[in-house]
């Protein structure tokens, strides 16, 4: 889609399909609702049959199936997989004790991953790095301090409820805005990645599709 | 709204289109430099790729996101064409399904403008999201590629890299990588690109160490372009992205930004001013 298929019928028939589909997509942006709609469902479609691809080209087959058919007396792993597999897909007709193994194997599997992970790879080193040190001079002092503060007061603008005082109000309102303020922080980022991407199909119309402006 | 401000509220996307498809044809300014804003990411991403040896074997972990990747994609080139150029063994992996079709195309490209695809190591889309990764940093089965290699990564997995290239965006990015699979293999030299989004999650790994280097805004990639490849040829038919429409861009998000902000604050000052007079 990059013109690197210039000259060849499938890269040029390519280029003006997603030339149509952007025009499509930003047609949206006037209120051109139904075609927009179409290339949403084209876009789910798409994506679906893209996922059932990657499954059976990439996992089912080479991972479950010929290791499975190549030695399938010494691959017990793989036929308890398959056994779970069964169980989940039959939730719908299984009573929910049985159905309710598959699950939670796969819930708690999953916990565990990203919670010792975060432990491990997030937590300790990000404590060891920003935990005041003597040596760390006054600036690391400061913005320790600082770092720790601006947590505490995010953390009481999730108090709820209950009777307060003045000064917790007022730490409260105050980490209220600083949550708001990381918000509109964060929104900007994102504001920056989806102009560039509004510029990349504008450069891509423009460049690739009618060819200005190269 | 009156009927002339309804009218204006619905052409003002196309106003936006038009402005930023304006913004794209016409000359840069010389005064706007993308560049020379940030070149200190360039500088550790250099650094990093200078103390690898000779033919070193880099594993990049390739998970974009279709709606951020255009902002890095321009730097993702520009690396892998920096890598290819130092003589290095890629392996490429996927843990979504989207990084997985953004790689296919990547590995297209790659394979069209000529680069040699022995040097080219696809491991495919691997399922398991982070128990995937934490397999593949004990075990990598590779039979496409060279026998050594193949022993290499079968032995130590991830291990057997000499440099980590995490290209994030998507849900499995560089702190995945960081949490799951970097503590197993005794933390290799890691270089991670990432949306700008990215940048307030990734930033603390960088200072703690635990990231090498880190090209997470427009700005970096730019400057890291302009150090690694003068000459724009590792970035393809790729056009960077616009410095002058990407100023146009910002200016019309904080008119928004500042009309909206108008909107709320003109009645309240109006109020303000009555209850004075009153």
């Amino acid at each position: 889609m990059t013109g690197l298929f210039d000259g060849l019928p499938a890269g040029a028939a390519a280029t003006w399909v997603a030339a149509l589909a952007t025009i499509v997509v930003l047609g949206g942006l006037l209120g051109e609702r139904r075609a927009f709609g179409w290339s949403q469902h084209l876009l789910a479609g798409l994506a679906t049959g893209f996922l059932a691809l990657l499954a059976i080209r990439e996992v089912i087959v080479p991972r479950l199936l010929e290791p499975l058919i190549a030695d399938p007396g010494n691959r017990v792993d793989l036929w308890l997989g398959l056994g779970l597999m069964g169980l989940a897909a039959g939730a719908p007709w299984l009573p929910r004790s049985v159905t309710a193994l598959p699950v939670s194997i796969a819930l708690g599997s999953l916990a565990a991953f990203a919670l010792g992970g975060a432990i491990v790879g997030t937590l300790l080193p990000q404590l060891a790095t920003t935990i005041a040190r003597p040596s760390g001079g006054l600036m690391s002092t400061t913005v320790a301090i600082a770092s720790a503060g601006v947590t505490a007061l995010v953390l009481t603008s999730f108090l709820h409820g209950g009777p307060r005082g003045r000064l917790l109000g007022a730490a409260t309102s105050a980490g209220r805005w600083l949550l708001v303020a990381g918000l509109g922080g964060w929104l900007g980022y994102l504001l920056l990645s989806r102009l560039i991407l509004l510029m990349d199909r504008i450069g891509f119309l423009l460049g690739d599709w009618l060819g200005i402006g190269l | 709204m009156s009927e002339r401000l309804r009218l204006l509220a619905r052409a003002a996307p196309l106003g936006l289109v038009l402005l930023l498809g304006l913004g794209w044809l016409l000359p840069e300014p010389g005064g706007l430099s993308l560049g020379s804003a940030d070149g200190d990411a360039a500088a550790r991403v250099e650094t990093t790729l200078d103390a690898l040896g000779d033919a070193p074997i880099v594993a990049v972990g390739f998970d974009p996101d279709v709606g951020t990747y255009p902002e890095i994609r321009p730097t993702v080139r520009v690396l892998l064409a920096d890598l290819v150029a130092r003589g290095a063994q890629l392996v490429f992996v996927s843990l979504t399904p989207e990084g997985r079709a953004l790689l296919v195309a990547e590995l297209g490209r790659l394979e069209a403008e000529g680069t040699d695809v022995a040097t080219l190591v696809d491991l495919g889309y691997v399922a398991g999201s982070e128990a995937a990764l934490v397999s593949l940093s004990r075990s990598v089965q590779a039979p496409g590629a060279p026998e050594a290699l193949q022993a290499q990564l079968s032995a130590f997995g991830l291990g057997a890299a000499d440099l980590i290239v995490v290209v994030g965006g998507n849900d499995l990015g560089p702190r995945t990588w960081v949490e799951q699979a970097l503590p197993r293999i005794d933390q290799p030299p890691t270089v991670a690109i990432a949306p700008t989004i990215l940048l307030p999650e990734l930033v603390p790994y960088v200072e703690s160490g635990q990231i090498d280097a880190l090209i997470a805004t427009p700005m970096a990639g730019a400057s890291y372009r302009a150090a690694a490849d003068p000459g724009g040829e590792g970035a393809g038919a790729d056009r960077p992205p616009d410095r002058l429409t990407l100023l146009l861009g910002m200016l019309v998000a904080l008119a928004v930004v500042g009309q909206a902000l108008g909107a709320r604050l003109v009645p309240a000052i109006r109020l303000l001013g009555r209850g004075e007079r009153g």
